[in-house]
């Protein structure tokens, strides 16, 4: 099971999910600079909200039909918690120096995981996520499961859909100004606060997605899942360009590579023999962090912006 | 400042014309005499019985003395009778309140008015309705009312503080010694308190008391004059520090203690690197984790890979805190160069790193070196000039336990970080810190080497954690991997410690002193939070930022008083960095 | 101060700062173009244009916060290293267009920082606090409070930066630029936002930094205080330089009177709008405008 093409295959899938929750972090930075540390939550939220509508639906339901509702749920559950978060926590500190967002964010980020942690009904422990009864296929020696199947179906729609609204809706393209210049956006009659709620709404609405990809891929939600997640998916969007969504999305996959290939094949370094496996794979994603921060801090698909003095 | 939103506007608008109605509403020598007879009133009535079962901790059943919640009731009633007869003009006391009387007094009155109510409303809650109250009980719920309305009623009288007269300097010294020694009863008290609803009461009451001698003008007095006798004040804050531990009979409260300054000194390194400099420093605990490891694998514990060696500690203390250093100039060396978001989260993913990385060499997967999850148990204790530390020793009559003796140690520890903070701060270094904290691009416009400045920042306070770490991994017999995450229930984790400083107050010495002390204690007497300690802590920490990013201990500069009334002193535009409400000014409070 | 004259140095020496075809272009956007400008020692030479011209962008690439794309930037026949710190350590301070004050640090602290380049007591011996770091101390005090007279805020030395009015605030960034010695000063807009008296006492002072035997090189859009002060005038439009030489050349020329020199010398709101297209209108502007300047000078 770990030849090349399987291990590049698990890279594709991971890192789609890495990518989909990473656009929530870019546009949130892209227009406030503001590093959303709850956005790991609200994807955990969304997991915890798509499962909600599964429990509530009348016993034996298929999951083909449930799925699209469950999307919904997690969507609206991730949504109005990042729209509330950005109404009630972060607007009011939009004037106040950098470290206090990010201290507010730090606080809303513990609250939500502790929230479900001790709210949610028997979210001590993770809670079992349904599965599809498809598959797994084989395709070309790769071993390909329901859950992949459908992450790598979802994260290419999510990127079309975005790219279209970016650039072809009139939200979109005042998110592209307020982007560029909150304060001349403002002049032209963009309602700023609208946008930077879009933004946070969009990212959000790309998390839930993400959840459902990882609840059908590991079969588990868990309180404690946005945190790493969120890490993962924060090192995407700088390793893609932060701002840039296309980057966020082309940085988790990167990033999932890296991590898939690494785990699978560090030890044949010489030397290395131990740091190789599952147990070593945050390590070595962190270890990339730092050299593209040292080598092409602006990543992959981002620009030198000049600063104005 | 924030922007408030429609309805807290509204609220605001509404408390304001009630108390507008409120003031005046009686004449003043009327008032004055309420909250007087109020205060006594509220005093008696804590000498009755308030409940009568002996289910709630304390015993509050007996008539004729009080008893737990009931003493703070007592106090503040006192509080409230002194600052009442010194609103009567009488010569001494009148320099109770140099800015006014009403403010100081409303507040205590409302530090009776709540922490007696409080401990009526404990009492109805924990065992379940207000028959549990005895007549005593709604007596003296009653009692505090007129002072409380008395105080209200009273016309406002905020005033220029007058210039103290000038006292001689060992009147001075009599002074703060007066205070050191009050401050360390209060704190003695509070890390006594041994059931949950006195520290809550003993928060309440502290914290009003607090805001009434803020308000009154004395926090300012007491201040100027710890700054003119700082030599002075700062060696009676050590010896009041030092006899903490004997005035404990048992070792437990040193332990609590020893892990105070821990958490506190590692709060005052971070306080370097956020504070001064405002690097976004997430991961900082994993210092206080090298330190802790290095110290731990060259104490000759059976189960370090290096327990042949014998290190005295004062070199495994160097060690370590070079161990820190290292790291630190590792982990900021690539990223200190790029903006000051990335290195939150560098410095968050190294966080993670160092606790994957203890977890792991254990031998499986990877070298056998940290033991992996079950840590490095049987840490030796340290011997200094002969003296074991882990036996206790006996001072005339006093025993000096195991903690209490590390106590001692961990003191000297805080002292030497202190002095580093407050001579690093004071200093050319210290204010091309600040500067970068400021405006970066202006700092690097006068000459100030950015990338250089922050890095040893960055080190100095790696060094610091590092060098508190070697200490605690003796104190706490062991070290594992567990408490070197980003946030957990118990303190210390980078969130901790980062909030310790941001609700303390950054850039001072005392606030994240005071901001380590409160979040240590909290959790730890608070224990029916338990489970919901987390929960509620992050929800602190978002009201925090929402109402008083500036912390507790706000560096106000005296010399802003005299702006007040300067005609010249126009407000001036933002300067894009210029923060209004984080008042971070010169370090060293 | 009437009758203090603008002189011409003419000197035969090396120029303090020479600088040579400075471009810098951002992407697609070319906000500076082939620049040559000279400084000599004790000049004060003027900077002019309309807004977005360039002339804090040049300013940016002089004091290495920009690298220029194409061109050299010497001073004392030095090639500067593109790092502020670095630049300010050679010798050029500069103040910014918008006020750039350690807002939470004192006057006094203000001005200190300003001191760093020429003071070298790192962190051991804060620590160690021995009598070499005494001194240094004391030094750099009094020569900042030195300053601070100069510029008249001794008054003020403990008072909170972002306390200030708003043309105070002004004058400690230059009290705190003149504060690392430098032997060239770059002032950007100095008199922005000021009434007539202050901008007098601006004069002054810049004189008085002269006098000092510091050089300045000045952008502003006070006309009268630019010609009032300096010995020559270049004139930046849309990044190139079109002319550069005494008053009656920058004010006589076409291309300036079209692009730009209609500036009324109080800044009265609309009471010029200098465009290309409309000459005459431009004409009875400059006509204006140089009857005014003639008018109140002198």
């Amino acid at each position: 099971m770990h030849t090349l093409p399987q291990q590049l295959a698990n890279g594709l899938f991971l890192g789609s999910t890495y990518g989909l929750i990473a656009i929530g972090y870019t546009m949130v930075y892209g227009i406030v600079q503001l590093i959303n540390f709850a956005h790991g939550e609200i994807f955990m939220t969304g997991g915890f909200g798509a499962l909600t509508v599964y429990l509530v639906l009348p016993h034996g339901t298929s999951l083909w039909l449930a799925l699209p509702l469950m999307l919904i749920g997690g969507a609206l559950t991730s949504v109005l918690i990042a729209l509330g978060a950005e109404r009630f926590a972060y607007r009011p500190l939009r004037n106040a120096p950098r470290l206090a967002p990010l201290i507010a964010a730090i606080g809303l980020s513990l609250a939500l995981q502790q929230a479900v942690h001790n709210l949610y009904p028997k979210a001590t422990s993770p809670r079992a996520f349904p599965q599809l009864a498809a598959g797994p296929w084989h395709l070309a020696g790769i071993r390909i499961q329901s859950g992949d199947l459908f992450t790598v179906l979802a994260a290419p729609i999510c990127m079309i859909i975005l790219a279209l609204f970016v650039q072809r809706s009139r939200t979109g393209r005042a998110m592209q100004a307020t982007a560029q210049d909150p304060d001349t956006a403002q002049l032209m009659g963009i309602d700023t606060n609208k946008i930077i709620a879009a933004a946070f709404g969009i990212g959000a609405l790309f998390a839930a997605v993400a959840a459902v990809c990882y609840g059908l891929r590991y079969g588990e939600v868990d309180y404690s899942m946005g945190f790493q997640a969120g890490l993962k998916a924060f090192t995407a969007a700088v390793l893609g360009g932060i701002g840039n969504i296309y980057g966020a999305m082309l940085g988790g996959l990167v990033l999932g590579l890296a991590e898939a290939l690494a785990t699978a094949y560090i030890s044949n370094v010489p030397g290395m023999q131990q740091l190789g496996g599952g147990s070593w794979a945050d390590v070595w994603a962190f270890v990339l962090l730092i050299l593209v921060l040292l080598l092409r801090p602006q990543g992959l698909l981002g620009e030198r912006v000049a600063d104005r003095a | 400042m924030t922007t408030t939103s429609p309805t807290l506007a509204l609220l605001r608008r509404q408390a304001a014309g009630t108390l507008a109605r409120l003031e005046g509403s009686a004449p003043a020598p009327v008032a004055r005499a309420l909250v007087a007879g109020g205060a006594v009133l509220t005093i008696a009535s804590a000498f009755l019985s308030w409940t009568w079962t002996a289910d709630f901790p304390g015993d509050l059943t007996v008539s004729g003395y009080p008893g737990g919640l009931q003493w703070l009731t007592v106090a503040t009633g006192l509080l409230l009778l002194l600052q009442t007869l010194a609103a009567y003009d009488l010569p001494v006391l009148r320099a109770l309140a140099p800015t006014g009387h009403t403010a100081p007094l409303r507040r205590l009155a409302l530090a009776a008015f709540a922490t007696t109510w409080f401990t009526l409303a404990a009492i109805a809650i924990e065992l379940g309705g207000l028959a549990n109250l005895t007549t005593g009980g709604f007596i003296a719920g009653l009692a505090v009312l007129p002072a409380l309305y008395g105080a209200l009623a009273l016309p406002a009288d905020h005033r220029p503080a007058k210039a103290p007269a000038a006292t001689s300097p060992w009147i001075e010294r009599l002074w703060v010694t007066l205070i050191t020694a009050a401050g360390l009863l209060l704190f003695t008290y509070g890390i006594d308190t041994s059931y949950g609803e006195l520290f809550e009461g003993y928060l309440i009451a502290a914290g009003f008391s607090a805001a009434a001698y803020l308000k009154s003008g004395l926090f300012e007095r007491g201040a100027a004059l710890l700054q003119r006798q700082r030599p002075f004040a700062m060696t009676a804050a050590f010896v009041a520090a030092a006899l903490f531990p004997l005035t404990q009979n048992n070792d437990h409260d040193a332990n609590v203690g020893v892990n105070i300054l821990i958490f506190a000194t590692v709060a005052l390194g971070l306080n370097i690197v956020v504070g001064l400099t405002g690097l976004l420093d997430l991961g900082y605990v994993a210092f206080l984790g090298v330190g802790a490891y290095t110290a731990a694998l060259v104490s000759g514990s059976p189960f370090s890979p290096f327990h042949n060696a014998q290190v005295p500690f004062w070199a495994a203390a160097l060690i370590g805190a070079g161990v820190s250093i290292v790291f630190g100039v590792l982990i900021g060396a690539p990223t200190l160069r790029l903006r000051g978001d990335y290195l939150a989260i560098v410095t968050i993913g190294f966080g993670e790193i160092f606790h994957i990385t203890v977890q792991n060499l254990d031998g499986t997967s990877g070298p056998k070196i940290t033991n992996g999850p079950n840590g490095i148990p049987q840490i030796p204790d340290i011997s200094i000039f002969g003296l074991n530390l882990g036996t206790a020793h006996q001072l005339g009559s006093i025993t000096i336990g195991r903690f209490a003796n590390y106590f001692f140690l961990m003191l000297i520890v805080t002292l030497i970080v202190v002095a580093v903070f407050s001579r690093a701060g004071n200093s050319r270094i210290g204010r091309a810190w600040i500067a970068i904290r400021e405006d970066e691009t202006a700092a690097e416009a006068m000459g100030i080497n950015g990338f250089r400045t922050k890095l040893t920042a960055f080190a100095l306070g790696a060094a610091l954690a590092g060098l508190a770490g070697t200490v605690s991994a003796h104190v706490t017999y062991n070290v594992v991997p567990d408490p070197y995450v980003f946030a957990g229930s118990t303190p210390p984790n980078s969130a901790f410690l980062l909030a310790a400083v941001v609700l303390g107050g950054m850039g001072t010495v005392s606030g994240p002193l005071l901001g380590a002390s409160l979040l240590y204690l909290i959790p730890e007497k608070l224990s029916f939070l338990q489970n919901y300690q987390l929960l509620a802590f992050g929800v602190a920490l978002i009201l925090l930022m929402r109402f008083r990013p500036e912390g507790i201990i706000a560096n106000r500069r005296r010399k802003l008083e005299f702006h007040a009334d300067d005609a010249d002193a126009v407000e001036i535009p933002e300067q894009g960095s210029g923060p209004d409400n984080v008042n971070l000014s010169k370090a060293g409070a | 101060m009437t009758d203090v004259t603008t002189t011409t140095v003419t000197s035969t020496a090396a120029p303090l700062l020479d600088v040579r075809g400075v471009t810098m272009r951002f992407g697609g956007l070319t906000a500076v173009n082939n620049v040559d400008l000279t400084v000599g020692e004790g000049e004060i030479i003027g900077l002019i244009g309309p807004n977005g011209a360039g002339k804090t962008t040049f300013f940016n690439c002089l004091t290495g916060l920009y690298v220029p794309t194409e061109g050299t930037v010497k001073y004392r026949d030095k090639v500067l290293p593109p790092k502020p710190h670095l630049v300010t350590q050679a010798g050029i301070a500069r103040t910014f267009q918008n006020i750039r004050l350690f807002a939470n640090m004192t006057v006094l602290e203000n001005v200190l920082v300003g001191r760093h380049s020429r003071t070298k007591e790192g962190l051991i011996s804060a620590l160690v606090r021995g009598p070499g770091y005494r001194r240094a101390e004391a030094d750099s005090r009094a020569k900042a409070m030195d300053l601070l007279e100069f510029t008249g805020l001794a008054g003020k030395a403990d008072h909170l930066a972002r306390n200030l009015p708003y043309g105070e605030q002004r004058k400690l960034e230059i009290a705190r630029a003149l504060a690392s010695e430098p032997g060239l000063l770059l002032l950007d807009e100095p008199t922005a936002g000021m009434n007539p008296q202050e901008t007098r006492a601006a004069e002054e002072l810049v004189f008085a930094i002269r006098d000092r035997g510091i050089a300045i090189l000045v952008i502003e859009h006070d006309m009268r205080f630019i010609f009032n002060l300096c010995d020559r005038t270049a004139v930046l439009v849309q990044g190139q330089k079109i002319v550069e030489g005494d008053r009656e050349t920058v004010q006589n020329d076409e291309r300036v009177i079209t692009a730009y020199l209609g500036e009324p010398l109080e800044s009265v709101p609309g009471a010029s709008d200098s465009t290309a297209d409309d000459s005459t209108a431009d004409d009875n502007d400059t006509a204006d405008g140089a009857a005014d300047s003639t008018e109140n000078d002198e």
